[in-house]
This record gives structure tokens, sequence and C-alpha cells, in this order.
């Protein structure tokens, strides 16, 4: 079916890309293609949040996007927050505080945390276990997770003020 | 050594922390192979029925499929396609039967993932049903029998004696028999019998089951997400009839096991479908498959005690049923090892234990994160409870009184030696101040708290070996199959091999486990990996030391201030050489007397997990809030108190989940909710806002550091401690498990003498 | 997933075109978030999808001089959510959004498609029924307005033809209104509704002069309790009325057992839920 399939072009982690997709493909399978792993499908569901990606700065799930439709968007991943070289704040608060285990759901979590902070730069933890209440992590780093969130708020207003 | 540490009870950040908060750890569920084929599974839709007719030939006509496999072309490439730990019960893919819904029963091979699925469609089976049995206790009489032959495999020494018995569905029975219990009963002021019981649950790894088989000549290598390498290697030769050494195995990082990728999974298949073609196969199973594949054992435990009007227990028996699905599995092993802690912690001096491992038409049950141990205290620790409230007892007080001491016989005859039990109790209830007074409610929410403490043996006798390799930097590489899931053991194990070296664990690089480079390990299970491979790292750590001692002495230098890199050069004349370390270590261990299960040392170690617990009940909707959790463990000296927190919290908050939510539930032997939107494991919302676990102050001897296993203690106590607390709240006792918010309004109501009355 | 076709025409007039009245292997993509899952699964296999993306006049929230609020069909969950106008004209629908699906669904899911969805098991559309809510309805035979209350018709099924599509939803306003929503979990605290209350009423000193009351996801569609709302009419709301509701309530609805709970313990949670939820509305505490 040749209109089964099409080319699109599209920015990646600031980079404009082009690739062809079959239209029953899904974004987590496109950004194979480009050799990014940060997303992984798991529940197929889009309840778990280990596909987290976001498109036009605005937090999806890769599962549940159909690749053809991200011509024309703008698409970041998780390969896309170190800025040269450096880890993000958020990433660094992660590994401070020990907020994760076998690390799949990790990126998705981290992802999540940066649009929580963009929105609520300073949360409460009410704030917090809602807007991450759509990702979940079968390890249970919630305790530490949380503690992740709340040092992250905390280096992003020191780094504001520095 | 060295008086103080530096390398050990450091909470340093897990080596791979940098690749897992950037997305770029590897995952087999990220592998690709050139010109690989996908694998979907075709299913059975029946419980338990004889293959009449697979239809495969519109599957195999669809565009792009490269092949359909069945049970019978296997049989051409091995005759013998049966697999298992315990039993080789299980068939790579269905052969003449089917013994539960989800069973593989045909593969579709394509290079497109999405044509094999669409194929999979297309596929037609026609089955003459048979009777089915799913309940563990109907399996015991029933006349449906899973399996018509049962041949054990005797590959691991605990199982070695398994028989099997013919025309019944009891895979194995265990008895243990301690003092007069019989007797003991007559004698008691009071006798309490309850029985309870546990649910079908499933692990959901977030990365799903996966692996893939790579041909080569007279050579396979399998890319798996498994927790026991060497074991796979060891199957899989086996089946094909090859040299170990003709099978490589290689495992990445998991991302999360908790027992489910444990021995053969999907390893036998793939490995069957490459050498049938050819070309490399993967098959990534969806999170729906996984409940097809491997779930937690459902139970039925009742437990008896003879107890004085003091309030002392004298006498107890203990009958569980542990309902093991189609293929056995592990399922041998949970029923022995857990079989005979079956009485619990405590000090009774007179115990019968009967457990029977039993197949049904379920999807199999294997090891789940406590192997058994969560549904064993799920009994004993509600039963205490009970007991102490009919008494007017207070349930702490109960516990002081029995409690398992220091040098006491446990149920197995072996003396109690490094056994925190009595601490951890008291640390659970210190932290929760049970002395003092307890707000309980009024109106419609009543609050309540309760406690609960169980303990675990670990699997014996098994074998870890591992290698440490030094570079003429003085830089270290550690090869062990140990598999790293999440529980942090590359770290761990990266600071033991750093603490003997006498450099930072950042220098330490851990080799993922490739059996052609990694040595034996038996698997990662059961709490095992700490005490058993850390040890093997450690002499493995101390054999390299010792080595370089020795080329110190060799070339007249001074062997404690020499630094390493000057030891190479001397010796080599530049940065050139290596030194290679191995150890091996087998614990121990004394195997129990078949007939009463008395044993003198039937464990390494000890581990023990309490938990405390402050609820409130929406008596209006049954709706049960924790608000505070405390798990105490009792896990030695630990390495690494930041991961061993992790593990503690992700244990408990597991076990909420198997405790509150989750479910498997099954119609016909069809599992109706087999994903993430009807069968929900705790988010951030299920969780008890206040949270807490401690490490009570303990050393493990003959352990590394005096550092013992960790994974699973603090899923032991969590179930029981949750419903004493709500019986604590509202006078009700729950004895089934999950306790849904549905399940304590009935109960409520039927205490108020006003059941629901079904529409 | 097997391949499809997909459209994305840029007017109504093109969409409506490409849609099907008799066809069900081809539908409107809007959001794709529920769609996706039915692919997925493979309940639906479509030929051709119809992406609703370009269409302008489906997006956007719009004040309206009556004191209500229009939202085009395509406006997605999150827009609503953080809405200055809907914060300050329907703060009720911003409540419920908190608790809907998660973050990213409500980034994805718009409202016209959680409308015409038709799955029991949402919030919105005993929400939107209880506020009175109407859409605006494009077909080949032009426009229409249906009341959000009478777009159901069975488990799944609305009023809405094959080649029909939502437009935009409007509220009325709700100046003077005391309205609630309250969403009860069972199996775990982030789930779709086991039972969701909404509650819209005018009160003033001579008592309740105006109740709707909309039960979502115990039967096969948003259920008005016409029972309780008389019930209700001309009293001053203290305990006694409080229970009298949920008691009403209860014996007004017949429950269907599902995955979430029986018929019996869904009827106890409506009884509980709907004095709540009145409670709620009114700022009281029920007890």
């Amino acid at each position: 079916m040749s209109n089964a399939r099409r080319k699109i072009s599209f920015q990646l982690n600031g980079a404009t890309v082009s690739a062809t997709v079959e239209n029953h493909h899904n974004v987590v399978e496109l950004l194979e293609q480009f050799g990014l792993r940060g997303a992984r499908e798991s529940c197929g569901q889009g309840l778990c949040g280990c596909c987290t990606i976001l498109i036009d700065d605005v937090a999806v799930s890769g599962c549940l996007q159909l690749a053809a439709m991200v011509d024309g968007k703008n698409v970041c991943t998780i390969e896309g927050m170190q800025k040269n070289g450096e880890l993000d704040p958020i990433q660094q608060a992660f590994i401070e505080s020990g907020a994760f285990q076998c690390g799949f759901c990790t990126p998705g979590f981290v992802l999540m945390t940066q649009q929580l902070l963009d929105r609520y730069p300073d949360p409460d933890d009410d704030q917090i276990r809602s807007y991450l209440s759509g990702n979940l992590c079968r390890c249970g780093a919630y305790p530490e997770i949380l503690k992740a969130v709340r040092l992250a708020a905390e280096k992003r207003k020191s780094a504001a003020t520095a | 050594m060295k008086a103080n540490t530096t390398q050990i009870g450091r909470s340093m950040p897990r080596l791979e922390a940098r690749a897992k908060v950037t997305g770029n750890t590897e995952y087999t569920h990220h592998l690709k192979l050139p010109g690989m084929l996908y694998g979907k599974i075709f299913r059975s839709t029946v419980a338990h029925g004889r293959i009449r007719s697979i239809d495969v030939s519109a599957a195999r006509a669809l565009e792009g499929v490269h092949s359909v496999i069945t049970g019978q072309d296997i049989l051409a490439l091995v005759p013998e396609p049966y697999f298992g730990p315990a039993f080789l019960d299980q068939p790579v893919l269905a052969l003449e039967k089917v013994r539960y819904v989800g069973e593989a029963v045909a593969v579709v091979l394509a290079s497109d993932p999405h044509v094999a699925e669409s194929a999979v469609q297309l596929i037609d089976a026609q089955y003459d049903e048979l009777p089915a049995v799913f309940d563990e206790i109907e399996a015991m009489t029933s006349e449906a029998i899973v399996h018509d032959v049962l041949k054990p495999s005797g590959t691991f020494p605990d199982l070695k004696h398994l028989v099997g018995r013919k025309n019944t569905n009891i895979a194995l029975d265990y008895h243990l028999k301690h003092g007069n219990a019989e007797k003991a009963f007559a004698e008691a002021d009071h006798v309490f019998e309850h029985t309870f019981k546990t649910q079908q649950v499933m692990h959901t790894p977030l990365e799903p089951m996966v692996s893939a088989a790579e041909p080569g000549d007279q050579r396979l290598t399998i890319y798996t997400a498994s927790q026991s390498p060497s074991f796979v290697r060891l199957e899989i030769a086996r089946l094909l009839g090859w040299q170990e050494s003709q099978v490589r195995v290689k495992v990445a990082h998991l991302g999360g096991g908790f027992g489910a990728k444990l021995y053969i999974k999907l390893e036998a298949l793939v490995a069957v479908l490459a050498l049938l073609t050819r070309r490399p196969v993967k098959i990534a199973l969806t999170m729906e498959e996984q409940f097809y594949t491997i779930t937690k054992h459902p139970t039925t435990f009742r437990i008896k005690s003879g107890v004085n009007k003091d309030g002392r227990i004298i006498a107890r028996r203990c009958d569980v049923w542990w309902n093991g699905g189609a293929y056995a599995d592990i399922g041998p092993r949970v029923t022995q090892k857990s079989g005979f802690t079956s009485g619990g912690p405590y000090d009774i001096e007179n115990i019968d234990i009967e457990s029977f491992a039993l197949y049904t038409n379920r999807p199999p049950s294997g090891a789940l994160r406590g192997f058994g141990i969560p549904q064993l205290v799920w009994a004993y620790e509600s039963h205490t409870d009970i007991i102490a409230r009919e008494l007017g007892m207070d349930t702490l007080a109960i516990r002081r009184k029995n409690i398992l001491r220091e040098g006491r016989p446990q149920a197995t005859g072996t003396p109690m030696r490094s056994a925190e039990i009595e601490l951890v109790l008291e640390r659970v209830a210190a932290r929760m101040k049970w002395d003092q007074p307890f707000d309980r409610g009024s109106g419609t929410i009543r609050r309540g708290r309760g406690l609960a403490i169980g303990y675990k043996a670990v699997v014996a006798p098994t074998t870890s070996t591992a290698m440490v390799t030094i570079a003429a930097d003085g830089s270290c590489i550690l090869a062990m199959s140990t598999v790293d899931m999440g529980q942090g053991s590359d770290t761990t194990m990266a600071q033991i091999v750093a603490e003997i070296m006498d450099i930072p664990a950042e220098r330490v690089r851990v080799l993922n486990p490739d059996t052609d480079v990694t040595p034996y390990d038996m698997a990662t299970l059961g709490s095992r990996s700490t005490y058993h491979m850390g040890n093997a790292v450690k002499l493995a750590s101390e054999d390299a030391r010792d080595k370089l001692l020795a080329m110190a002495m060799d070339l007249d230098l001074p062997p404690e201030t020499t630094p390493v890199p000057e030891l190479f050069r001397r010796k080599y004349g530049m940065q050139a050489g290596t030194v290679v370390g191995f150890g091996s270590f087998v614990p121990p261990y004394a195997p129990p007397d078949k007939t009463n299960g008395q044993s003198e040392n039937i464990t390494p170690f000890w581990m023990i997990g309490g938990t405390g617990v402050e609820l409130a009940v929406d008596t209006e909707t049954g709706h049960v809030r924790i608000e505070r959790m405390i798990n105490v463990v009792d896990c030695g000296t630990p390495l690494n108190p930041a991961i061993v927190e992790t593990q503690l919290s992700g244990a408990a908050i597991m076990q909420i989940g198997f405790s509150m939510q989750e479910k498997m539930e099954l119609d016909a032997g069809q599992v109706t909710n087999a994903s993430f939107a009807d069968y929900k494991i705790p988010g951030f919302h299920d969780i008890p806002p206040v949270f807490e676990n401690e490490m009570v102050d303990a050393h493990q001897p003959g352990a590394p550091f005096g550092a013992k296993g960790v994974g699973e203690s603090a899923t032991f106590s969590v179930s029981p401690a949750i419903a004493n607390a709500i019986h604590d709240a509202i006078g009700l006792r729950l004895t089934e498990l999950p306790m849904t918010p549905e399940s304590v309004y009935r109960a409520l109501r039927i205490l108020q003498n006003k059941p629901v009355e079904d529409e | 997933m097997s391949p499809f076709e997909i459209a994305e025409p840029a007017t109504i007039a093109d969409a409506l075109a490409l849609l099907s009245g008799d066809d069900p292997d081809i539908r409107p993509l809007a959001g794709g978030s529920a769609l996706m899952l039915m692919m997925k699964s493979g309940v639906f296999r479509p030929t051709r999808l119809v992406s609703l993306r370009r269409l302008d006049e489906f997006t956007g929230i719009a004040a309206t001089p009556e004191g209500g609020i229009r939202i085009g069909a395509m406006t997605s969950l999150a827009a609503i959510e953080h809405s200055s106008l809907v914060k300050q004209r329907a703060p009720v629908i911003v409540e419920a959004m908190r608790r809907l699906a998660n973050v990213r669904v409500r980034n994805q899911a718009c409202i016209g498609g959680a409308l015409a969805h038709g799955d029991p098991h949402l919030d919105m559309p005993p929400l939107l029924a209880a506020l009175g809510a109407e859409v605006t309805i494009v077909g080949p035979e032009g426009e229409r307005k249906v009341a959000v209350a009478d777009l159901y018709v069975g488990y799944y099924q609305t009023v809405l033809a094959g080649d029909e599509l939502i437009r935009e939803v409007s509220i009325p306003s709700l100046a003077g209104r005391h309205t609630a929503y309250q969403k009860c979990t069972t199996r775990s605290a982030d789930d779709w509704p086991a039972l969701g209350v909404a509650v819209n009423l005018r009160a003033g000193k001579s008592g309740i002069s105006e109740a709707r009351i909309v039960v979502g996801a115990v039967a096969e569609i948003p259920t008005q309790l016409r029972n309780v709302e008389m019930i209700l009419q001309g009293r001053t709301l203290d305990q006694a009325l409080l229970a009298q509701a949920g008691e009403a309530a209860a014996a007004e609805l017949s429950p269907t057992s599902d995955a979430r709970g029986s018929a019996a313990y869904k009827r106890q949670l409506v009884k509980v839920y709907v004095g709540r939820a009145i409670a709620a509305a009114m700022d009281v505490v029920a007890s």
C-alpha cells in the first residue's frame, strides 16, 4: 500500500531530521531508527511513562503517538537533555538521591520532572505526586524519586540565583 | 585487613547511574542483529486440551512471513524438547496437549514484527478439550490430571530427590516433624485454626521478557534478559546435546526481574528457532504476554496452634498448598525452601508441616521476590494476631513471649545463629511507639495499627565463582555472572573488590554476564548474591592481591607500600601484564532428613523483616489508606546503605501492590486483566505518605564484611501488618489477598450481620 | 498494528467527505490516545484514519457573552486544565482534570474525542452533562446541537453517525451555581473511575432551587438522577438530606458489575458519593 507510508521531517533534539515511516508505526519505533533508546515501550498503553517524550515541549507517551504525526514537530527525548556533555541538574538530582534501581522507567521520570519544574518551580509534595502519578516504577523507587524532585527544584533555584 | 574500611558502607551512586539517567543503558530490549527475524507467539485459548490440529497455512501465506513453527517442527532438531529446573515438564512449544490458556503453541517469524503479529491472527488451532483444574485444593483430588508423566530434571542438588507422583497433580510433597505436635495439641489450653489464601499475581518487570539467539558455526549465542545465565547455558546445551562451551549466553542490565526472568523462559524457543531458520531470532513479549509466562503461586494455608493460657504457643500444624500452574518451574523449591519456615519465627517445640506443590491449568508459578515467604508470613502473622486478641493479649506481647531467640532450635532443629529476630521486632515496636496511646478515630473513618515479623532461609547449597583481573595501572575488572537487574549488585560487588584492592570502587569495571567470559554462578535469586557472590568476589580479590604481594616479594619490593603500577613496571619493564584472581564459594550446609525435615545446618544465613503500619479505614466504602509504614530488617552490615534503603522501600511497595491491589483475574483459565489498564501496580498515590526503613545493627559471620541478602526482606511482613492494622481499626479479620475496598466493605457488612446482597 | 492510510484534510468539508457513514474501518483521529489503544490491542484495525488536526475551527477556548465557555473539539484536556478562563468560569472542570488519567494523556487527548469515544468510564461525559453543556456536531447535513446529556445511547455508542464530528462543546454560564465532581477509584488511587458523581446546584436562602446530578461509570451511559434532583428541590441542605439523597440515588440507579466492583458494591458507593458530592458542591462536610 503506497499510501501506508510517508516521508516526514521534524526536529529531533534540536537537529532537523527526516525519516520514512509506516503509518502504523509509533514514535518509539521511529526513535529506534535514530538509535535512540531512552524512550522504551513497556506497558504499551500510555500508563507507565517509560516511553515519555516531548512533542513541541509537551510530554506525551511515545507509544500512543503515530510516527507520521510528528511531521513538522519538535521532538525532544532524554538524549537531548544533556548540555555540552553536562548532566541536567534533574539528572544529577536523580543520581544523588538514588532515585532508580533498574533504570527502565528513569528517562520518563526525568522528563516528567523537567515538565513539572517548568510549570511549578517550587512544587509541594502533593504536586510532585500528582504530576508523576502517571509514571510507574516497578522497583518502587518512589520515596527516592520524591527526594530527587525536591533536590532538583533546589538545584534549579540555586542555579538561577548563582 | 585494614582496621577501617573505605569502600564498604559507602553510599556511592551506582556505577551505571549516569547511563541510566541519560537513557543510554543498553537493555536486551533494544537489541537488533543484522538479518534478524522477529517471532510472535500464537497461544492456546483453552485451559486443558489435546491438540487436534494447527492450521498455519493462512499465516504462512501472508506477505512478509518468513516461516511458522509449531512444536512438531522442533522435534526434528530436539527429540525431547522439554525443559525445567525441577521437572523436565515444559515443552518449548506445546506438544500433543495444551495445559493453560496462553501457552505458546506456534511462532510466526518475520522481519517486520507487525507482519508477524498480523499473521498470528490467521492461525487456527483446534483442541479436544479436557477437564481442567484451577484451584490448588481441588488439584489434590481432581480427576483432571495436568501431566501424565513427570521426569525430574536432576540439575540442582537441592531438588535431586524429586519424584512426582503418577496420576496425581502433586509435584512435590514436603514434610517436617519437630517434637510431638499431636500430644502437645491435646495438652494445650486453647487450639486455634484458621485458613488463609493468597492470589495469583505477576512480577511485571517494566522491561518485558526478551530473548534473542544468533546461530554460528557449531555455536549459538543467546542474548537474554535473564537472571540465570549459567543455568541457561547448561539447559540449552542439554536440550541440544551440545557442549556448554558451544553455547554463549550474554546478559545486559535488566529492566527489573523480581524472579520472572529465571531459568528458561524464551531462551529455548529462540535457540531452536535460530537453529531451524539459521537466522538470528528475537522474541520480545508484550506486557500482556508476561502474564501468560510466569506468576506468583496462589496458596491456601491452614494453620493450627495449640496455646497455653499465658500465650505460649506449644504446638503448631501447617498445611500449605501451592498452586504451581501448568509447569513446575521452580515451584518445588519454593514449596520446600519456604516450607520449613511455615511455622514462623517462633520458638515452638512441637511442629508438623505438610507442604504440597500442585499442578493446575493456570499460567505457571515460579519465584517472585520472597520465594513463597510472603504467602506464609501473611498466614502465620495474621494467625498470631488473632490468637492474641482471642486471649486478650497485646499483639506485641504475644510475639515477645514466643519469639525464636538466638541459639534456640528452629523447626528443622538447626540452632538459630546471627538472626536478629528479637531486635527487629523491638525496633518496629519502638519506632511505632507501641507503648503509647493511639488515636483510633471516630465516625466513619477509623484508624488502626499493626505489626508483623517474618524470616527466611537462603537457598542452599549453591555455588558462586568470580574472577578479578588487575591491569597494569591498578584498575580492576570483575567478571561474574551475577545479573544486575536493578538491585545494585554491580556496584556493591565493585565495592568489595575495591576494599580489598584499596582503590576507589569507581576504578572497578564490572562486566555484564557473558558465559564465554564470566564464570559460573547458580543464579541471581533469593537474596543470595551478596553473601554467595560477595564471598566469591572477596576470595577472587584476595587471590589477586596475594598474587601482587608475591610478585612484590619476587622483585624484592616492599609488598605493602609499593604502588601497583610500579610493581607491573618492574615486573614487565613497561605498563604491561595482567594479574588474575579467582574465587569460588560454596557455603556449608546439611541437607534435611527426607522423612522429618531435620537438619543441623539448614541455611547459610537467615533474613529477617518486620513491618509496622498505621492506617485509616473509610467504613462507608472500605477504602484503606496506609498513613505510615515502617520496615525494619536484619541484613547484616550493609555494603551500600543507600542501595539497601531503596531495596527496602522497593520490596515493601511491591508487596503493598500484592496486598491491596493486584490480582490476576481468571475466567475459565483465561486471564481477563492482563494489562496495566486493568492490573494495577502501585503508583505514586498508592504508597504511604510516611515511609521509613531501618537496618538493625548486625553482622553476619562468614559473610563478606558482615553483609547478607536484603532484596526480599521488606516484602515478608507487609500484608499481615496491614491486615492486623485493619483488624485494630474496625475489628475485622481479612483472610484473603488482596484487601480491596470491596472486600473490606463486604467483610464489614458480614461483621455487622448485614451481608451485602448481590444483585 | 497493520498498515492503513492517514488523511489530513484542511477543511471540514474535506474531512466529512473522507469519513464514511457506514464503514466502521474509517474513523476520525483527534488526540488519538484512545484510538491508539484500540488499534494496538487489535480491537480496531482501520483502513483509513482522518486526522482532524489541521481543522483550525476545531480549536480554542473562548468566552461567550452569556458568561459561558466554548471549547473547540480538538482542544487538549491540558489546555482546558490550564485555561484561566475555565478556571474562572468552570473551576469544577479544572479540579476534575487533576485526577483524570495522567499528565501525558491530558496533553494528548482532546475534549471532542473524550466526549465522542463513548467509553462509560470517563470523567468528562457525566461532568459536562451535569453542567448542561452541549456539543455542536457537523455532518453532511450541516450542523446540529446535542446536549452532552443526550449524546450517549449505549456502551461505546453515541448519537454521532460515522460521518459526523463534534466541532465544539459549549458550557453555559455557571454563575451562582454550586458544582462538584467526585471520583471514586477502587483498584488503585489513579484509575478510571469506578464511579464519578457530578453535581450542579442553584441554591439560595430558600434552599436548593435547581439540581442536576449525573453519575458516570456505574452504567453503560452517564445517568441523570432525576429522583434525587426532585428530592433536593426546595430543600435546605443538612446531614439528613444528604443521607436521603444518597439513599434515593442508590435506589434509582441500576449499576452493572465490572472489574471495578460488583453491582451491589457500586450501589453502596453511589449512596456514599452522591452525598459527598452534594456536600462538596455546597462546601460542607458530609458525615
